[in-house]
């Protein structure tokens, strides 16, 4: 196992624990401990060579990210 | 001493499990969004632990289906909570007055380079970032334009293959421009989602 791959599965746990179970419950701050889970995946993609599916990804994040920004936004502040 | 593969099966397992716990715990309709798309993380971690070439086949499709369950989730959630009107206090965002101009052209440009599907879909993030960035008035008439004169090339690529296939190269560098143009027109629509209220 390559150090990439080491690191990649111990920042997606980490992103998907703090995503799950986040310590303040404001949407934007959730928002990025998604994001965090996501750098996981890139480096796990990054260690395996799939160079598409990683470009691809970073496009598809950044739309996911402004259409979830959209949604915030317009809907009612957190409780 | 387990293989490489067996652990990440079972960290990917972990990951989906949390998610799914923390999606059945979750009550709020924009915190189950935000779920949605970490469930779309872990589970492509699954995929992306085959490491061959059909992990990547896998995983493209499984991006594009994953974007678009997300878009059309949110537009029901808007629709069904009367939120349509625009924004009154929208975010301010430092980086999107700043940025898109210089990432628009560097996305732009290595889309052209890439060529085809792909490239389409780098240059369209680079223009969803300027539209969303600068929210200009009225430009679709122009995008508009380009997406049909693309369509245009695209089906006259299709008959250089069929009537005369020994100018394949040209037909082959016509459809990748032609797909890369419509491609970036239609994700350069997305970029204005956020802005005026008839769009």
């Amino acid at each position: 196992m390559n150090p990439e791959l080491i690191l990649g599965f111990i920042i997606l746990l980490a992103g998907v624990a703090a995503t799950a179970f986040p310590r303040e419950r404001d949407y934007i701050s959730r928002l990025i401990h998604v994001e965090i889970a996501a750098t996981g995946l890139m480096l796990v993609m990054l260690a395996y060579n799939e160079t598409i599916a990683l470009l691809t990804f970073v496009a598809v994040t950044a739309i996911a990210t402004i259409v979830l920004i959209r949604v915030i936004e317009r809907g009612e502040p957190c409780d | 001493m387990m293989d490489e593969y067996a652990i990440g099966l079972i960290v990917a397992l972990i990951a989906i499990i949390i998610t799914f716990v923390a999606a059945f715990r979750e009550k709020n309709d924009i915190h189950r969004l935000i779920i949605a798309d970490l469930a779309e993380v872990s589970a492509l971690a699954v995929i992306a632990l085959i490491a061959t070439d059909l992990a990547e086949a896998l995983i493209i499709p499984g991006l594009v289906v994953g974007i678009s369950e997300l878009m059309a989730l949110s537009e029901i959630y808007l629709v069904r909570e009367h939120l349509t009107h625009p924004v009154k206090n929208p975010f301010r965002i430092e980086v999107l007055d700043t940025a898109p101009a210089i990432i628009a052209v560097i996305l732009v440009v290595y889309g052209i380079v890439l060529c085809g599907f792909t490239g389409g879909a780098v240059a369209g993030t680079g223009m969803v970032f300027y539209f969303m960035g600068k929210r200009p008035a009225e430009r679709f008439a122009l995008v508009e334009t380009v997406s049909g004169y693309a369509w245009a090339l695209w089906i006259v690529a299709f008959f250089i293959f069929m009537v005369v296939p020994e100018y394949w190269f040209f037909a082959v560098m016509l459809a990748g421009g032609a797909i890369l143009a419509k491609v970036t027109a239609k994700m350069s629509l997305i970029g204005t989602m956020r802005g005026e209220k008839d769009v």
